[in-house]
């Protein structure tokens, strides 16, 4: 069957009024904590989670994806308006989106970034159709080594190309590790780590852990920056629209280039926040109007937002078919997955041919519906953010609280946000990443099996990660992204030697 | 951890406090793993086995972050969060504390009306101070919707009332 067969039959699939219901409640829902502070795309998924148990897994996929693409457009809403990211990864908007509120140009801004989300949305979701079973074909072949060495690719690349310190990184990402490693052990059926404590039993869940992190962290840091709400008001009319949209095709260049790195940082654990920012500094390298960008440069928005985007759907590639999360909310999504009963990875492919085409099909709809619903409502969400912090704030806790107590009906589960959320508050200042552990605390047991199953095959030889082409490619390939700060300052110092020794011969 | 009082504390005392702790958590989970096992057994690996390389590599990366911030002990000097904004961070903080406890006991609808209420009351110094209607309609409202979403809607029982909890609670102990 042929990809485009196989995307119709997801379309008639999802061509349910009560599909494309569940859409607009999931756009709805995700603009809501994309504007909202101390909610952001991570924990809403992880709140949403406990509600989808009794869904189909179709239903809860549409529900939770499409709660992912309204978080990603509210983000850009307060970047824009109040020149407050409400995601880490909208902050490249705010450099010229805040700029253009404050000349009075903020609904040209707005509907630009959507605009451009939404295209650079399209290319990743094409970019899946056209790919997906492929790679999944080809990981068919993966045997246990293989797959550890692409987890081991993930995770380094993670310590190699984050901008945090990578000891931290390091540190936060065996957390992750540990916390999956708590209660049953999947293999041998032992208790471990549980310290005879009876609530450690069945082990922690990721999702107390990205609700704490995420939700009460953020507020924390949010009240001690003090921070104030004082927005642009914004009125967007259907003539603004098609004005900015007559404007937007001399920006195609801007617009491919953004595409190809939103991709790129996408599919390789890079994430959307990496990709907005290596974006904008390209789309300023580049530009014609340099001296404007961080002034209310029209290509300042676009940049950013169009490789937000296409991250945020190509981070689904290696979710579906290598069962690798590329962002901190794609990795909460695959624990969605795996509580569902399904198994990410390549099998997924040809065991639930309707869950994968149906949830490929929905991003094609999803996002188109979130380009209306966000156009239309954008006044009503700018308004939710004048709400005074000291309605606004006690509620989010609540709904985190709420969040945290439904995973399990546990009390303990409360606490335990709790204890994150200071932990959460205590790693942003000091610059530890999030993302890590939760990557880590969703993907350790499968990390651990496929590293156990190898050392079986091997009698505990690490070789085994060496003992054909493409197991020794990716671990080589892990390893170099491992070291990849550490070489890239060896081959600048060489460059330096040479150039010295150049400038020296040369009189 | 930051909890404590003494506001104006320098980042280096943090981050030391941080990487110790993270440090400790590492051997924690060392010490857990060893007691399950960390070597082979007829079925291969045993349990301990894989978790103790990661607490291992816990300890390892945040003594080493200890060594580096005693490095750069005089650069990180600065103040980790100023005396006034500390206590913004603690009157949020400790009411989620109190909320967070109080849950097991009046249930959540009760804790999280009076902890919406309580905060509400709290910004007097708005300059129209919330009427002492419209706080009973919010924080009653936000118990009520989320009674409604959760409870009904999506059939997700939460920890209701008092009495009901109390009976749980009891039942639960006796256990």
């Amino acid at each position: 069957m042929t990809e485009f067969d196989s995307l119709m039959q997801g379309m008639s699939l999802i061509m349910t009024p009560g599909h494309i219901g569940l859409m607009v409640i999931g756009v709805l829902l995700g603009i809501l904590v994309g504007v909202l502070p101390g909610l952001g795309a991570p924990n809403g998924v992880a709140l949403l989670l406990p509600l989808t148990f009794t869904m189909s897994p179709v239903s809860a996929i549409i529900l939770l994806s499409c709660m992912y693409w309204g978080a990603l457009f509210g983000g850009s809403i307060t970047s824009i308006l109040f020149n407050i990211p409400g995601e880490p990864s909208s902050v490249a908007t705010t450099f010229d989106g805040y700029p253009m509120a404050r000349q009075g140009k903020a609904a040209e801004a707005l509907t630009a970034a959507f605009t451009s989300a939404l295209l650079g949305a399209l290319v990743g979701v094409l970019l899946l159709t056209f790919l997906s079973s492929r790679i999944a074909a080809f990981a068919m072949e993966f045997s246990s080594p293989e797959f550890f060495a692409v987890y081991l690719l993930a995770f380094c690349t993670f310590i190699g190309m984050s901008k945090n310190p990578p000891l931290k990184t390091v540190v936060s990402m065996m957390i992750g590790f540990a916390m999956a490693a708590i209660g049953m052990d999947t293999v041998s059926g032992d208790l471990r780590l549980t310290f005879d404590q009876p609530w450690l039993l069945s082990g922690m869940s990721f999702e107390v852990a990205v609700i704490g992190l995420f939700g009460i962290g953020e507020i924390l840091c949010t009240v001690e920056e003090g921070l104030v709400f004082r927005g642009e008001h914004v009125k967007i009319t259907p003539m603004v629209i098609l004005r900015t949209w007559k404007k937007m095709p001399r920006y195609w260049l801007t617009w491919l280039r953004s595409t190809l790195v939103g991709c790129w940082m996408g599919i390789t654990p890079g994430g959307p926040t990496a990709a907005s920012f290596m974006s904008y500094s390209l789309a300023r390298r580049f530009s014609k109007n340099r001296e404007n960008f961080g002034k209310g440069e029209l290509e300042g928005v676009i940049a950013p937002e169009t490789a937000d985007h296409s991250a945020g759907t190509s981070a689904l590639l290696p979710m579906l078919t290598l069962g690798i999360p590329g962002s901190a909310t794609a990795a909460v999504m695959l624990g969605g997955l795996m509580i569902w009963g399904l198994h990410p990875g390549p099998t997924l492919f040809t065991e639930q041919h309707d869950f994968v085409w149906g949830l490929i099909a929905s991003m094609y709809l999803g996002n188109v519906v979130s380009l209306i619903v966000v156009l239309a409502t954008v006044p009503l969400f700018a308004s939710i953010l004048r709400i005074p912090f000291s309605i606004i704030a006690p509620i989010i806790i609540m709904v985190c609280a709420i969040g945290a107590y439904s995973v399990h009906n546990s009390m303990f589960d409360v606490g335990m946000m709790l204890v994150f959320g200071a932990l959460g508050y205590l790693f942003k200042k000091l610059g530890y990443p999030i993302a890590p552990l939760v990557l880590a605390a969703v993907l350790g047991d499968k990390a651990e099996d496929a590293f156990r199953q190898s050392m079986l095959f091997s009698n505990g030889e690490l070789g085994i990660f060496w003992s054909n082409p493409l197991v020794g490619g990716l671990t080589t390939a892990a390893l170099l992204m491992l070291f990849w700060p550490l070489i890239a300052r060896g081959i600048k110092a060489l460059g330096n030697l040479k150039g010295a020794r150049v400038q020296r011969a040369a009189p | 951890m930051s909890t404590s009082t003494s506001a104006l504390v320098g980042t280096r005392w943090v981050e030391l406090g941080l990487a110790l702790f993270t440090a400790a958590l590492g051997g924690v989970v060392m010490y857990g793993s060893a007691s399950s096992g960390i070597g082979w057994d007829d079925a291969g690996p045993q349990a301990g086995y894989f978790p103790f390389y990661i607490g291992l590599l816990m300890s390892a990366a945040s003594l080493t972050t200890v060594l580096i911030t005693f490095l750069q002990w005089r650069r990180l000097s600065e103040a980790f969060v100023s005396r006034e904004a500390f206590n913004r961070v603690l009157k949020v903080f400790v009411p989620i504390v109190l909320f967070v406890a109080s849950m097991p006991l009046i249930g959540l609808y009760l804790a999280s009306a009076g902890f919406i209420a309580w905060f509400m009351w709290r910004d007097r110094q708005r300059p129209q101070p919330y009427g002492w209607m419209t706080i009973v309609a919010v924080a009653g409202g936000a118990a009520l919707a989320s009674y409604l979403i959760f409870a009904l809607w999506f059939k997700v029982p939460l920890d209701a009332g008092p009495l009901g909890d109390l009976a749980a609670l009891a039942r639960r102990m006796l256990k």
